[in-house]
This record gives structure tokens, C-alpha cells and sequence, in this order.
């Protein structure tokens, strides 16, 4: 399923107009990114949390041509299943 | 990093400042989507998000596995697993200066 099908059900679900559906998704998402932007963590009960987590930059080497690289710092958001999601999941 | 969680309760807050439903209209529209999203991605094994990123299950093979405490040697199930796996689009909203 992707965001268009996603808003499509929700508003069929719920009876009201894909707009509403479409802000209500919109909304929802941007609320989690702009927290997770500010470096906070994220719990959303029976489903799960994100945290970002800050990686330091290093210098690599291109493992084929041998070339070194300097990676730059970076943030990367991660995902923990909460417990509802992951019984969820692994019903028959 | 300032240590605050967002919570369900947060996320029924914001949405409720952007539409003219009350909040416990969008409480209601909130746990629906979750329960739609957890559909999706139990059935589809897949849920993309464009601009946010994409929750994955695959299926882990049964392992050996042994209690750390007791060295008791036991077989772990098959299972699935969800991973998110974040879009560039917001790998570069969190990276500015990459």
C-alpha cells in the first residue's frame, strides 16, 4: 500500500472525504518528522518508536578502487516495533 | 538532542490544530489509521509513505538459539520482522548539509 491508497482507505473507513483523510495522514506524518528533525524520539503505543541516532563522520576507503572517501556525520531515524505490532504480525 | 518524546496524544493534538474536528473525532481517525497502517503492513508486507519512508515485514528463518543464563540450547521460531527503511527525501530533510 502506498500514501494515496492509504488516505483512500482511511477515508472509506471513516466515512469522510479524501481531503480530510489526506490532511489527517499528512498531518500525522509531519508531526513525527518534525520531532524526529528536533532530535526527539517518537512513541506511538501498540504500533511502535522511532529515535534518530547521530553517527560520526569518518574517513572510509572505496573497498573496490581503494580511493579514500570522507563520510560526513549524519542522523539516521530508527524503528523499534512496538509489542502490539510484532504479535500482531506473527498471527496466523 | 532535548530528551522530549511525541506521543499519540501529541499527534492527536497537531492534527487537531489543522482540521475542525474535535479531539476526540481525531483521536477515533487516529487509532483507525494506525489499525489500517498495521493491515497494510501485515498483508502487503509493505507500506510506503512518500516523503517519510517504508515499513518492511520479512520473514526471519528459524535459528538455534541459546539462554545466556542457563546455556540451555533452544530453537527459535520462524517469525517476522518490520523494518523501516527511511526515504531520501527525508534522509536529506534530517541532513542538511550533506
Amino acid at each position: 500500500m502506498n500514501k494515496s491508497e492509504l488516505i483512500k482507505t482511511l477515508a472509506e473507513a471513516k466515512n469522510i472525504h479524501v481531503d480530510e483523510a489526506a490532511a489527517i495522514i499528512n498531518s500525522f506524518i509531519e508531526s513525527v518528522k518534525k520531532a524526529l528533525a528536533d532530535g526527539d524520539r517518537v512513541e506511538i503505543r501498540g504500533f511502535g518508536s522511532f529515535k534518530v541516532k547521530d553517527y560520526r563522520g569518518y574517513v572510509g576507503r572505496n573497498p573496490k578502487s581503494g580511493v579514500v572517501v570522507d563520510v560526513s556525520p549524519k542522523k539516521l531515524p530508527f524503528f523499534r516495533p512496538g509489542k502490539e505490532l510484532k504479535e500482531y504480525i506473527n498471527q496466523p | 538532542m532535548s530528551g522530549k518524546t511525541l506521543t499519540k496524544a501529541d499527534i492527536v493534538d497537531y492534527i487537531y490544530e489543522k482540521t475542525d474536528k474535535s479531539r476526540t473525532e481525531v483521536k477515533v481517525m487516529v487509532e483507525s489509521l494506525l489499525d489500517i497502517m498495521k493491515e497494510s503492513i501485515k498483508k502487503d508486507h509493505a507500506l510506503l509513505i512518500s516523503g517519510f519512508g517504508k515499513f518492511e515485514a520479512y520473514d526471519k528463518k528459524a535459528r538455534k538459539g541459546r539462554n545466556p543464563h542457563t546455556t540451555e540450547t533452544i530453537t527459535l521460531p520462524p517469525r517476522k520482522v518490520v523494518v523501516f527503511r527511511l526515504s531520501r527525501k527525508f534522509r536529506a530533510e534530517l541532513n542538511p548539509d550533506e
